[in-house]
């Protein structure tokens, strides 16, 4: 009986690893080596990947200059509407993309109360397309590791002398470190990742606005798949890395014992 | 000083504090003292200016505090949880405060801590783990850390929130000690919370019994144990036997007064009141002595002798806890393990209980 449970249970899931599996090998069979190196070499990729770089690390930057404190307020402070506010902050995450890249459009378009700010169209519409997208994750990352230290650490500190913002300097922040250097992963995957919202806001213009994601799009549609398949295979890498790189947070998160025995 | 005036503090509809009331003299060890939940770490957490009360003062050396925020009020707190710094070791947990109240000066001046640090570390006989990592320590060790660590800064006054619940017996008792020593050396004003009456007795210059959001009553152990104004501190403190009586004599010449539960009468030293009084009397279980015997009682002058039978027969720490049917009251009485041996005492025994005068407490 629970042997052939256990049969069942395997195959289910067989098939599921074996359809990941196959998308992946499919992708990665799609182009020979030589294809992939002469793709990587051309200017338009090129600046699609230095495009993405570039716009992705300013949104993680912008993130954690807005997320943290965002983050810090939500996780210790009292106030009315903080579930409004909680809730807001995850909306984008559970958004389509194309929603929020509508909003914006809407918002600094011709008629929009943001419209005398030269946004759409742009590089700046982009990083305010992936911001829109991406940064909850920072925030929802670095809320959970504020939320977890320990208040009393936090109380000893002020009884030691210490105010307000030495405290969230020398306690807060480096005991949140973990959980918020995995959001900046998470945000950082999702900014490079992110489509619809940008491809709304700032459209597909090769050289200009093309970014990684709206490359493969563009080079798929009109038939480049080997153009495609390259961005799509440094995404793939990135993508494992940044899986490795969280899961290793996550792992010296849990310890708790901070980190390595300190400055000894 | 700590002087605290009419603290109220509800969370939500959870009144915890009502007009509490106390002060701890300067160098006193104040020790608070009441069961889990009755507000004790509000308490101190309103004093060090963590918890913000509803109402009332707090006055340090006279001056009012309410509006000092926390890191200027020069108050140390130790915690139950110890609540070490995990990402710093333990010099650097100790120095943390040294740091933080002195950001311009010392902190550019290279080992400029060392000697306080030192200093600190070598009261609670910490030499020599400086580089250890906090976390990695036993509970004792760390609760000495976190000593050291509010006493680095030279507070004007040390508060303390139960810092041996969590350690085992032989490390409690021993730190428990050492505490008291430190206190006593550095003639530190404490406030120190307990839920423990063996900590208390122990530790306290005064006790306070806290109970319903405020102070019940205070004072030396002596009193509050031996001869408390409150029935509920008696209670609380391990008073078995109370009794509700009336005063029948008054002797002022003996200095003996004669109070009848209805059941039995008792002799107690003087009590300044007057003939028909309705009075408790309170006798604790270990100033009791007893005896096998069937013989009936005679009051001795002074004494009081009262015959009973055993109901029953347990443990009672390291005690043995005898409960006694005296002509239909209920008495405990204390004796050793050895002692309830020796007597062969048993269930249903006809048993002669003997205390002095002085051992019966009259709450007026
Ligand atoms: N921050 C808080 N929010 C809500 N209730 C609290 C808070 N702190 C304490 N309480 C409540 O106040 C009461 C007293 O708590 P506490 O002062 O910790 O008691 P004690 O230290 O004597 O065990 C408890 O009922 C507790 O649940
Ligand atoms: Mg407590």
């Amino acid at each position: 009986m629970s042997s052939s449970f256990r049969i069942s249970l395997s195959l289910i899931a067989g098939v599921f690893f074996g359809f990941i599996t196959l998308m992946i090998t499919c992708l990665l069979t799609a182009t020979s080596f030589t294809e992939f190196a002469g793709e990587i070499r051309s200017p338009e990729i090129i600046s699609a990947i230095l495009l993405s770089l570039q716009t992705s690390i300013v949104v993680v930057l912008l993130a954690l200059l807005f997320g943290i404190p965002a983050a810090y307020i939500l996780a210790t402070k009292q106030f009315k509407g903080k579930n409004i506010l909680d809730t807001l902050v995850d909306l984008p995450i559970v958004l389509p993309p194309l929603v929020c890249g509508l909003a914006i459009l809407i918002a600094f378009g011709g008629e929009g109360i943001l419209s005398r700010f030269d946004v759409l169209f742009t590089v700046k519409g982009i990083i305010i397309a992936q911001l829109f997208v991406a940064s909850p994750f920072l925030i929802r990352a670095a809320k959970t590791a504020f939320e977890s230290v320990d208040p009393d650490v936090v109380d000893a500190a002020r009884t030691l002398g210490a105010s307000e913002f030495y405290t969230f300097r020398k306690v807060s922040l480096p005991l949140a470190k973990n959980g918020i250097a995995s959001g900046v992963v998470m945000t950082w995957a999702r900014a490079l990742g992110e489509f619809g919202a940008t491809a709304m806001v700032a459209g597909c213009i090769p050289y200009r606005t093309e970014t990684m994601t709206v490359g493969i799009y563009m080079h798929a549609m009109s038939g480049n798949t080997s153009a495609s398949v390259a961005l799509s295979m440094i995404l793939i890498v990135i993508a494992f890395t940044t899986l490795i790189l969280f899961k290793y947070l996550g792992n010296i998160g849990d310890g708790n014992t901070g980190t390595q025995g300190a400055a000894a | 000083m700590i002087q605290l005036d009419g603290i109220c503090k509800s969370f939500g509809e959870n009144k915890v504090l009502s007009s509490l009331d106390l002060s701890a003299k300067k160098g006193e060890m104040f020790v608070l003292l009441g069961s889990s939940g009755c507000g004790k770490t509000t308490t101190l957490s309103v004093i060090a200016g963590l918890t913000k009360e509803d109402k009332g003062d707090i006055y340090i050396d006279g001056s009012r505090i309410n509006d000092t925020p926390p890191h200027k009020r020069g108050i140390g707190f130790v915690f139950q949880k110890y609540a070490l710094f995990p990402h710093l070791n333990v010099y650097e947990n100790v120095e943390f405060g040294l740091k933080a109240g002195n950001k311009r000066g010392n902190q550019s001046k290279r080992g400029g801590n060392r000697t306080e640090v030192k200093r600190a570390m070598e009261l609670v006989g910490l030499d020599g783990f400086e580089k250890r990592n906090p976390m990695k320590l036993s509970g004792g060790e760390q609760q000495r850390v976190a000593l050291a660590r509010a006493l680095a800064t030279e507070p004007e006054c040390i508060l303390m929130d139960e810092p041996l619940s969590n350690l085992d017996a032989v490390v409690r008792e021993r730190l428990r000690h050492e505490i008291a020593q430190l206190q006593r050396d550095i003639g530190l004003t404490s406030i120190y919370v307990t839920h423990d009456q063996v900590e208390a007795m122990a530790l306290g210059d005064r006790i306070a019994v806290l109970n319903n959001g405020r102070v019940e009553e205070a004072g030396t152990p002596e009193k509050i144990f031996y001869k408390p104004e409150k029935e509920f501190v008696a209670r609380f403190t391990g008073m078995k036997n109370i009794f509700k009586g009336k005063i029948t004599a008054i002797d002022e010449d003996n200095g003996v007064a004669q109070i009848s539960t209805g059941n039995f009468d008792l002799t107690t030293v003087f009590v300044p009141s007057s003939v028909g009084t309705r009075v408790k009397a309170c006798v604790r279980p270990e100033e009791i002595i007893l005896a096998k015997s069937d013989r009936n009682t005679s009051a001795r002058s002074a004494r009081n002798e009262i015959a009973g039978r055993i109901i029953r027969i347990f443990p009672n720490g390291p005690l043995m806890r005898v409960l006694v049917d005296v002509k239909g009251d209920e008495m405990s009485v204390d004796i050793t393990r050895l002692a309830a041996r020796d007597l062969g005492l048993g269930e249903g025994d006809r048993v002669l209980l003997t205390f002095k005068a002085t051992s019966v407490h009259v709450i007026l």
